[in-house]
């Protein structure tokens, strides 16, 4: 069966590039535009891995991290932030949240996959 | 913000000049009164030193209302300069603002089009290369294999109906030697018949020399002649019937020799022309399957491409990024531009924008490499778009 795999990015174009890249590799794939957005659609859903964006509206990826670590059923869901985001500072916090890895945009699709195999839950 | 200095509008004033501001505007009829009344001192307060002071007076006088008129010319116009920059902030910076979010939106949106059109294309691929490869069961070249067994099949079904009919052919020339075996018995019971006929023939010559004595030897060579004479008839029918068998089996075998042949030269042509179609068949299934393959090969390219096409397209999300940015410290200007009109206003003195504050602003808001980049050159870095990180780092 197909593993899930959850993107957050408010850039609905940057969720069609990494959707592309994920489904030809046979994962499926949910969307979400925001933190918060996220969070509602994580509910009751099985979901493997989960690639966020920083820098979003109404809920950032840092918070959402956070948010999603307090969720029993996705504590060791891994989480990859995506981001143009490179000061250390921010990588720190990302990593404090409970992050599993920070990578930075534009990302190429062979290497982003080789992170989600990774790190994908088993 | 924090809260700048206030600025007059005539700066740098000396200490002398600052007692003399407080004078008011007439700072040079007090000059000149100063001068007259120190020339009516020094001359004596003659008529000519009194006319002296008074002329200094009044040009002191002249002086400032002069400069006053020139002071209120400057101030209406350092007025209606600070309104006008003011109305910039009011009119100009959000218009410069809606434009640049419109740009943003309508660019995001494009892009994301593209990028669904072109995931469409990449799905659409993938399903048709694994459309390909299931389907090699069902492959040209299965069904050209099992084409061939099915018509080989066909042709030894006709070899071996050939075979058959050879096997008749062979009875049937075996039938002709029976043939001319009854005819040779048919002739053997001829010639038994006409031998016993001259038997009888000389036992009645015989009887006919034995007088009364050979009386019952006559009637019994009578009797033997007759059965020879019998014997004769059934031999000859023997013998046409036999040559009758013998002519139909003689047309039976010349027809099947005849069949035999028709069929054994549909036969060949049979193979022939089912090799001869089987070898183009085989040779248009060759050539569709080289074909399919280089589609196959072509698609993975074309996928590819698009992926890298679609890599590419994820410069729309920094130049997003860049440009709210931007417009967001646009934005702050109005607020900043009304301050000083008010300030202006109420206390007549210019109120410099804070242009370190704001710049420290947008760069706090700064998250790519390149945004700093910039900023701290003050012109465009490189234009060349971004390559794809290589940097990933595990926590």
């Amino acid at each position: 069966m197909a593993k899930t795999i959850m993107i957050v990015d408010d850039s609905a174009s940057l969720r069609q590039v990494v959707g592309i890249s994920l489904r030809s590799a046979g994962y499926d794939v949910i969307e979400g535009c925001d933190g918060v957005d996220a969070l509602k659609k994580l509910t009751g859903q099985k979901v493997h891995l989960i690639i966020s964006d920083v820098n979003m509206p109404n809920m950032d990826g840092i918070s959402l991290v956070k948010a999603v670590k307090e969720l029993p059923a996705y504590r060791f869901t891994p989480i990859v932030m995506l981001t143009t985001e490179s000061q250390e500072g921010k990588k720190k916090e990302g990593q404090a949240a409970g992050a599993k890895a920070w990578m930075l945009k534009p990302f190429n699709p062979p290497q982003l996959l080789s992170v989600v195999q990774k790190l994908v839950l088993a | 913000m924090a809260e700048m200095p206030v600025m007059p509008i005539t700066k740098n004033i000396s200490p002398t000049g600052s007692v003399l501001r407080r004078l008011g505007g007439w700072q040079s009829t007090a000059i000149g009164l100063a001068g007259g009344l120190t020339t009516g001192f020094m001359a004596g307060w003659g008529l000519g030193a009194a006319l002296a002071a008074t002329g200094l007076t009044l040009a002191g006088a002249w002086v400032d209302r002069r400069r006053s008129r020139e002071q209120a010319v400057a101030l209406g116009a350092t007025a209606a300069f600070v309104a006008g920059t003011d109305q910039v902030g009011r009119d100009v910076l959000p218009l410069w603002s809606a434009h640049i979010e419109q740009s943003r939106a309508q660019m995001e949106d494009a892009v994301a089009a593209l990028s669904q059109r072109f995931g469409g294309i990449v799905e659409r691929l993938d399903q048709a290369l694994k459309a390909s490869v299931q389907g090699g069961d069902q492959g040209l070249n299965g069904v050209f294999e099992r084409s061939r067994g099915e018509l080989h099949s066909v042709l030894e079904s006709l070899r071996a109906a050939m075979a058959s009919n050879g096997t008749m052919h062979a009875e049937v020339q075996s039938l002709g030697r029976f043939v001319d075996e009854l005819q040779q018995m048919a002739a053997e019971v001829a010639n038994i018949a006409a031998q016993t006929n001259l038997l009888a023939i000389n036992a009645a010559i015989e009887a006919a020399h034995a007088g009364d004595n050979g009386r019952g030897f006559a009637v019994l060579a009578q009797e033997v002649r007759k059965l020879s004479a019998m014997s004769g008839e059934t031999g000859k029918r023997m013998a046409d019937k036999v040559g009758v068998i013998g002519a139909a089996i003689v047309a039976a075998r010349l027809s099947a020799e005849s069949s035999a042949q028709r069929e054994a030269a549909s036969a060949v042509a049979s193979e022939a022309a089912i090799n001869g179609v089987l070898d183009q068949f085989h040779g248009v299934t060759q050539a569709l399957e080289a074909s399919a393959d280089m589609l196959k090969r072509e698609s993975v390219g074309i996928q590819s491409e698009i992926v890298e096409s679609l890599v590419q397209l994820q410069f729309q999300d920094r130049v997003s990024q860049r440009m709210t940015h931007v417009r967001n410290n646009i934005e702050r200007l109005p607020a900043l531009l009304a301050d000083s009109r008010e300030h202006f206003e109420s206390a007549g003195a210019l109120k410099v924008v804070d242009v370190a504050a704001l710049l420290r602003e947008l760069e706090s808001s700064y998250a790519m490499a390149d945004e700093r980049s910039t900023h701290g050159r003050g012109a465009a870095a490189s234009t060349a778009a971004a390559p794809a990180s290589e940097e990933v780092t595990f926590f």
